[in-house]
């Protein structure tokens, strides 16, 4: 009698608390326009595109800045699911879908070492 | 020694998969569509079936859906009277087009810049998508329903299948008939295969080839159960085709000959179509599943994994594993 084939596993289904269209894929990412547009690039005068323009260089230095200021500070991540945990800041990569992390508490135990997916993250707070 | 097929049955919709359409091949791979009677069709990777996105909005059942060339739109028909134009990398809707009644059709040119669409109201109409606002053009002709519509001939040309129990070849500039193919029942499906200008047709226990430019017969093959759908593969070695009687059938196009017949459905096949590289199949069915099936069983391809027997003991054997027996509810 013939072997059946062998199978990696079974497709994915669907998840059933989103409609999909996964932002983080390489796809989205390098086929979407940015979320927040830019005025309407024929309706908008120079000028204002050029505030817009400064507005998101202030907006993404500050953030930029404040990844840079949490590197080895303990940090709380808020998360969905109620979920609340604690670690240490490493580093972000440079898409920031991921952060590196260290002593991460959790309920089961504290992860020496760990890697924290953005998308997971609702919020998160330090001290200075 | 002989592998035996193993389908990959992709679930998530809740009421029968009545259409299925694949991308062509795009540097993220190729993707799969499915229109699903519970109104929400889904976007899937072609190679794997994983589930992408659902495309949220409509308020009736879904008939026909689609993708263009590059699987950046898609397009769907539905039972709401609307067909909808979808971004298909963020899942938005991006246009709806109201129609006078159910709307059973709809394809893109290859360019993407025009949709057809079909279906109760009789007509074929033409939208331009870069002036969605503007009345399409539309096409009379058809005395009923119209179920199936398709550009060929690099679009110059529309072929369109009806419940008339006619196929009308179109010229899309003039807008007038240029030919028309009579049967005694109503054509079940129309798939066309640009390389080579073919036109597969399903009616009865048939499937018939024709020359898509002609409209002259090239050949027909008689199945052993009524068929819903067939699909030529990209190579013309084979056919597959799907009805009522729940199976998948391959057939060698050449010499016409039945090689292989797979169970695995729970209902009848609705649609069946090959990939764009032609290494699997998927089927639609009255069940709600999706079916993957490989052209050359026990090759290694997307989720299929070629397993030599002295490997089996090795590592990780929890890796591999063949999908149980199906168990019914």
């Amino acid at each position: 009698m013939a072997t059946p084939m062998s199978v990696l596993r079974l497709p994915k289904g669907p998840d059933p608390n989103s409609r999909g269209f996964d932002p983080k894929s390489p796809r989205y990412i390098a086929l979407c326009r940015p979320s927040v547009s830019t005025s309407a690039a024929s309706g908008a005068d120079a000028e204002e595109l050029q505030k817009e323009q400064d507005a998101r260089t202030v907006l993404r230095e500050s953030f930029l800045r404040c990844l840079l200021s949490m590197t080895s500070k303990k940090v709380q991540f808020h998360m969905h699911e109620k979920v609340k945990v604690e670690a240490t800041f490493g580093a972000s990569d440079i898409d920031v879908l991921n952060f590196q992390v260290s002593d991460l508490h959790t309920p089961i135990g504290v992860q020496k070492e760990a890697l924290i997916r953005c998308q997971d993250v609702i919020s998160f707070t330090f001290d200075t | 020694m002989a592998m035996r097929q193993t389908p990959l049955t992709c679930s998530g919709h809740t009421r029968p998969v009545v259409d299925l359409a694949f991308s062509g091949i795009t540097p993220y791979g190729y993707f799969l569509i499915s229109a699903c009677k519970d109104g929400k069709p889904m976007l899937r990777q072609g190679d794997t079936g994983d589930w992408i996105g659902t495309f949220l909005g409509h308020k009736g059942a879904v008939w026909g859906a689609t993708l263009n060339t590059d699987a950046t739109k898609a397009a769907t028909a539905a039972a709401d009277f609307t067909a909808k134009v979808w971004d298909a990398v963020s899942g938005d809707e991006i246009l709806s087009l109201a129609h006078k009644h159910i709307v059973k059709t709809v394809t893109f040119t290859q360019d993407s810049n025009c949709l057809l669409t079909g279906g109760n109201d009789k007509l074929l109409r033409i939208y331009d998508l870069s002036n969605p606002d503007a009345a399409p053009q539309e096409i009379a002709g058809h005395t009923s329903a119209i179920k199936k519509a398709l550009w060929c001939n690099t679009d110059k040309q529309i072929l369109s299948a009806s419940e008339d129990k006619t196929i009308r070849l179109w010229d899309r500039t003039t807008m007038e008939e240029v030919k028309t193919l009579t049967f005694d029942t109503t054509v079940s499906s129309m798939e066309y295969v640009a390389d080579g200008e073919i036109l597969v047709i399903t009616y009865g226990k048939t499937i018939a080839f024709y020359n898509a430019l002609s409209l002259e017969l090239i050949k027909t093959v008689e199945a052993p159960a009524p068929i819903n759908s067939a699909s030529l593969h990209p190579e013309k070695d084979f056919f597959v085709a799907g009805g009522e009687d729940f199976k998948l059938y391959k057939f060698d196009y050449s010499t016409k000959e039945e090689l292989e017949s797979y169970k695995g459905h729970f209902g009848p096949v609705h649609c069946v179509r090959f990939s764009p590289d032609g290494e699997l199949y998927a089927s639609g069915s009255e069940d709600g599943t999706l079916r993957l099936w490989q052209t050359a069983v026990g090759k290694t391809y997307g989720l299929w994994k070629c397993v030599l027997p002295e490997d089996l003991g090795a590592e990780n054997p929890e890796q591999l594993y063949t999908t149980p027996p199906e168990i019914k509810a």
